[in-house]
């Protein structure tokens, strides 16, 4: 049989006829006291010993015991004073100074020195008895053996308890028998096992597992990096702004990147000779150039609103309205164009309030590379369609949805956007700078922009970019090499798990 | 969005108040005003919505505050004096019809007013002025203007000026910022403001001109002549303003005349002349300016609530209103309702709602309170969002980086780099969508595919430890005729093994592992692909339909790269694991 080299050491101590304390066994087998026992009851396990436990008192010497074993019973060093001093008597104060008594050291020797017969104190003077002898001291022979390495079986230990010398602790102690097994395995031969390195199918399969030791690992130390498949930090921020959405009952929109600028501007009630819609804004196209073709009805629906705005006292902008220019290929500056396509019915066909949509998709701006605008950014968009909606509705949507990313002190500021009335920039404060920071655009639809449309409800939007989102809601003060082919994989690697 | 350098202790002055710089601030952040910060002289920057062209300078501002306050109420038109001066409209560009005007007389203009209304034309010319295109404002010293005598009038007093057109060789004058003579070809040649503005005037074959009875003074919408110049000894204005829109400018000289009345100027009406051979829709009229009628909304109290979300009393309503300079007719026929009078400096107010914005200004946004509308609805994700994200899921799952690059780039990137020739069969060699303008020679396409991304990212990433295995689902797009916007856009899978040991193996594994997780059949028969190595590339079929492609990268795509070591890719199109 191959049994692990403590193990084997263990049986071959333990004996049959005698239960043996495995402290013993340890110190015969030079093995540390907790291997020992381990592998006595990994033997007992195997049938091959039986572990029997024993309550036992120890007695242990207090720190006053055993101050008394180095120094001394005070009433034997009273007493040893006292014969030193004159026989016939000498005063109280010259021996207990003389014995370097002093405090509660002299009350303790005056008392036993009476009680165990080594002299009388009388009119202020110490009498030693000239029978008494220290060296017969039972209690001071006690105190010696405890301080010893053997534990005496007699002595006046209760005494010494009273005294406050010695205390009792119960304790239990194992006792290690050998079994008949354990005979027999012994008797057929027992050898040390291998130890081993790592474990290996083979040594599962054929179940030598049992046999073998293996070697201990530092397992406190570092270990080789790993390299990881994650999510893109933008991609975790992105889904966990799905989730807010979802949770808050959003449903996602999806619609096209490369739009005619009718869905992008027009249908928002943008005047075609808006700044925004100069070419160094927007990224026209050159090739396609214009979308084939546009819903006839409502571009001429949109062309009234432009020319002669809605409803009885409206009015519409003094700008040229072209369907030519209209229809114009971008890619979107922003994704409200979804917005538009979806509220037309052109997406879905007509939605009937209330309704909640979002999106969470890419955006292109004609602009100047820099720490804080890319040419290509996520734009959150969200919107809800309900009979009747005030600004008051709007706050609490963004109150609560704001809160999701732990920015509880959003404040609004009424804005001007061509295609919403009542219009707020959202601000709220950066968690590391403490700065007011916008971060969000949003405001009820115009009827200018909704009765084209074909819409008879309000609706409520907002805006924002992702990446803005997830500087203010991580604490990131630059969105540089976050996004793109001159990303840093080491970035990558090493970023914060966004949940 | 305009931002403009605005005194406080002017501000202060003309409001009134005696405020600190943080109420200051306070009360103009619920105005919708931001600050942006202090210049040097210690003036406030303040951003502005381009809809309240009225507050683009310290007069029009100090008005609103003092409406916001209470100190003024209601609606506000100043009084003007007769026409004493006539601008004769005849033989004017086509290109640019439109003239108006007024006089603004008795001024006394510091340094700081002088700026202020400087400050104001530039905001206007960048705002409603479209950059000069659709209005373009001149102000001179009228002192240093002589009337041509009309012949019209009974009185002798009239004065007129001519807004005709000229021969941008056969005319001299001394433009603003200069002491030399040029001709108005020369200006916009080589003087430093003509040259800027140079492209309003490039196609036209006669330019614009104003004259006086001394000749060319003005030269819209490029320059003034250095006669008229204004200056801190100018009592008496002429403000004129020529555009391709008639209402546009006749709203801006509005804002302009009410900033210098602000100012302690009188205004005194211009009549305008058009000539019935005039180009535009205005031949034969004479027109009375600056047009100060203020113009009718109804605005429904039902509106009002629903919109503000709480109820309100009338009187608050009505108090609302004449803080925001606002005035409300008696109606007392009609108790549901405001007929609400709205200033002739208001280009903003179009419909009805942007007077209930105001009331809300006023009463204060910030103080009604937010609340969660009870509204209910059933939130979900898209499908296609869902496989695009269950992809990468499982392609994180196989060990790959997700990554996230830019849909723009470049042919070089897509084509060339890539060894793959643009418009043939190979995966990625469909026409790209090609933008107009680009910034940069970086960014001029949308990519057809997004491997070159990924091997740009590899490109980039040398001196990081190896393996680098790379993914990424995103939208890619190509010239399509069958679409309706003659592009067709679709999310792609793409992936690299870029590793000392990599093959065409490794990539096969993790793609045959993504295609079934899908429980869909990947079969790879040899393709031919210019970036891959011939003989070591495959067709991605997915359930019997070609998707994309998976190989060994070519050699020389890698070295173009500087990449020392294999790389192993695939990419297909995302529709197939559906």
């Amino acid at each position: 049989m191959q049994l692990p080299e403590a193990q084997v050491a263990v049986l071959r101590a333990a004996d049959a006829q005698e239960d043996r304390p495995i402290t013993e066994l340890a110190e015969e087998t030079t093995l540390k006291p907790e291997t020992a026992t381990g592998a006595a009851f990994a033997l007992e396990e195997a049938g091959l010993v039986a572990v029997t436990e024993e309550p036992t008192e120890r007695l242990a010497l207090t720190a006053e015991g055993r101050r008394y074993v180095e120094a001394g019973l005070p009433e034997i060093r009273l007493y040893e004073a006292a014969c030193e001093a004159d026989e016939t008597g000498a005063a109280i104060g010259a021996v207990v100074d003389a014995a370097g008594l002093d405090g509660d050291a002299v009350d303790i020797a005056l008392a036993n020195f009476a009680r165990k017969g080594y002299g009388e104190i009388e009119r202020g003077e110490v009498r030693p008895a000239s029978d008494a002898d220290p060296d017969e001291d039972t209690e001071a022979a006690a105190l010696a053996a405890l301080a010893g390495d053997e534990e005496p079986s007699e002595g006046p230990f209760e005494r010494l308890a009273e005294r406050g010398l010695v205390t009792r602790r119960e304790e239990t102690r194992r006792l290690v028998g050998l079994t008949d097994e354990g005979v027999t395995a012994l008797m057929s031969g027992v050898e040390a096992a291998d130890r081993v390195d790592r474990l290996t199918p083979e040594l599962l399969t054929s179940g030598e597992w049992r046999d073998v030791d293996f070697a201990e690992y530092n397992v406190a130390a570092e270990a080789p990096a790993v390299q990881a498949g994650r999510k893109h930090p933008l991609r975790q921020m992105a889904d966990r702004v799905k989730n807010v959405f979802v949770g808050m009952g959003f449903e996602e929109m999806q619609g096209p990147a490369v739009d005619a600028d009718f869905w992008i501007h027009d249908c928002l009630f943008m005047p075609q000779d808006h700044p925004a819609r100069t070419h160094w804004d927007r990224f026209a196209l050159s090739e396609p150039e214009s979308i084939d073709e546009l819903p006839p009805e409502l571009v001429e629906r949109v062309r009234t609103a432009h020319r002669d705005g809605v409803g009885p006292d409206g009015e519409g902008y003094r700008s040229p309205w072209d369907e030519a220019f209209a229809a114009r290929l971008a890619l979107r500056g922003h994704t409200t164009s979804l917005t538009a396509r979806h509220l037309a019915g052109e997406a879905l066909g007509d939605l009937e309030p209330p309704q909640r949509w979002f999106s969470v998709q890419k955006a292109y701006r004609n602009d100047e590379l820099d720490a804080t605008h890319l040419l290509e950014f996520y734009q959150i968009e969200g919107w809800v369609m309900a009979e009747e909606l005030s600004v008051r509705d709007l706050m609490g949507t963004f109150t609560e949805f704001y809160r999701q990313f732990g920015i509880t002190d959003l404040e609004f500021k009424p804005t001007y956007n061509p295609y919403t009335e009542p219009s707020f920039e959202l601000f709220g404060r950066h968690p590391e700078t403490g700065e007011r920071i916008e971060i969000g655009n949003s405001g009820l639809f115009r009827p200018e922009m909704l009765e084209p449309l074909g819409v008879e409800a309000d609706v409520m939007a907002w805006g924002l970019a992702l990446e803005r989102l997830m500087m203010l809601a991580t604490g990131a003060e630059d969105i540089r090499d976050v996004h793109g082919t001159l990303v840093d994989l080491e970035y990558l690697r090493t970023e914060e798990v966004l949940y | 969005m305009p931002v403009i350098n605005v005194d406080p202790d002017e501000l202060r002055e003309l409001t009134g108040q005696r405020l600190d710089d943080d109420e200051l601030l306070a009360d103009l952040f619920e105005l919708g005003v931001e600050y942006e910060g202090t210049a040097e002289d210690g003036a406030f920057k303040l951003e502005f919505e381009p809809d309240r062209l009225d507050w683009l300078s310290v007069e029009g501002l100090a008005r609103a505050l003092r409406y916001n306050y209470g100190e003024a109420r209601g609606v506000y038109v100043p009084d003007t004096n007769d026409a004493e001066w006539t601008i004769e409209v005849v033989d004017t560009p086509p290109e640019r019809p439109y003239v108006t005007g007024a006089v603004v007389r008795g001024l006394d203009l510091s340094t700081t007013a002088l700026a202020s209304l400087i400050q104001l034309q530039e905001k206007l010319h960048a705002t409603m002025g479209r950059a000069r295109g659709k209005g373009a404002i001149g102000v001179h010293d009228l002192t240093m203007l002589k009337g041509v005598p009309a012949t019209d009038r009974d009185d002798g007093r009239g004065k007129s000026l001519t807004y005709t057109s000229m021969d941008p060789d056969d005319e001299r004058f001394v433009p603003l910022e200069s002491n030399a003579e040029f001709t108005p070809r020369e200006v916009v040649e080589r003087h430093h403001i003509g040259t800027e503005y140079a492209d309003l005037v490039a196609d036209l074959p006669r330019y614009p001109a104003i004259y006086d009875d001394i000749g060319l003074f003005s030269f819209p919408p490029v320059v003034n002549g250095r006669r008229t110049e204004v200056t801190t000894d100018s009592r008496d204005l002429l403000v004129e303003m020529t555009g391709t829109d008639q209402w546009t400018i006749d709203r801006m000289l509005n804002v302009v005349c009410y900033a210098l009345s602000a100012r302690g100027g009188q205004i005194e009406r211009v009549d305008v002349q058009y000539d019935p051979t005039a180009p535009g829709e205005h031949a034969g009229d004479t027109l009375d300016r600056p047009n100060l009628e203020t113009k009718q909304k109804t605005v429904a109290h039902d509106r009002v609530e629903s919109v503000l979300g709480r109820t309100f009393d009338r009187e608050t309503v009505v108090d609302c209103l004449e803080r925001s300079g606002l005035s409300v007719a008696d109606t007392d026929d009609n108790p549901d309702s405001y007929e609400v009078s709205v200033p002739p400096y208001r280009v903003d107010v179009l419909h009805p709602i942007d007077v209930i914005d105001d009331i809300g200004r006023a009463y204060g946004f910030n103080d009604l309170g937010p609340r969660y509308p009870d509204v209910s609805t059933v939130g979900g994700r898209h499908e296609r969002s869902r496989l695009e994200d269950a992809t990468r899921e499982t392609l994180v799952g196989l060990g790959f980086e997700d990554l996230l690059n830019f849909h723009l780039t470049s042919e070089r990137e897509l084509f060339e780099r890539m060894r793959l020739t643009p418009e043939n069969d190979a995966v990625g060699g469909s026409r790209p969508v090609t933008i107009r303008e680009p910034y940069s020679a970086a960014y001029t396409v949308v990519r057809t595919w997004a491997l070159p991304s990924i091997v740009q990212v590899l490109e980039n990433n040398t001196h990081r430890p190896y393996p680098q295995h790379l993914a990424e689902v995103g939208m890619v797009a190509a010239r399509d005729e069958t679409e309706n916007t003659g592009v067709a856009e679709h999310r792609t899978v793409a992936g690299v093994l870029a590793d000392p040991e990599a093959s065409y193996e490794d990539a096969r594994a993790r793609l045959q592992a993504l295609v079934r997780a899908f429980d869909a059949g990947l079969e790879t028969p040899p393709t031919a692909h210019p970036s891959f190595i011939d003989g070591r590339s495959g067709s991605v079929v997915v359930d019997g339909e070609s998707a994309g492609v998976v190989g060994e990268l070519h050699p020389a795509v890698l070295v173009e790269h500087d990449l020392e070591l294999p790389v192993a890719a695939f990419e297909f199109r995302l529709d197939a694991l559906q």
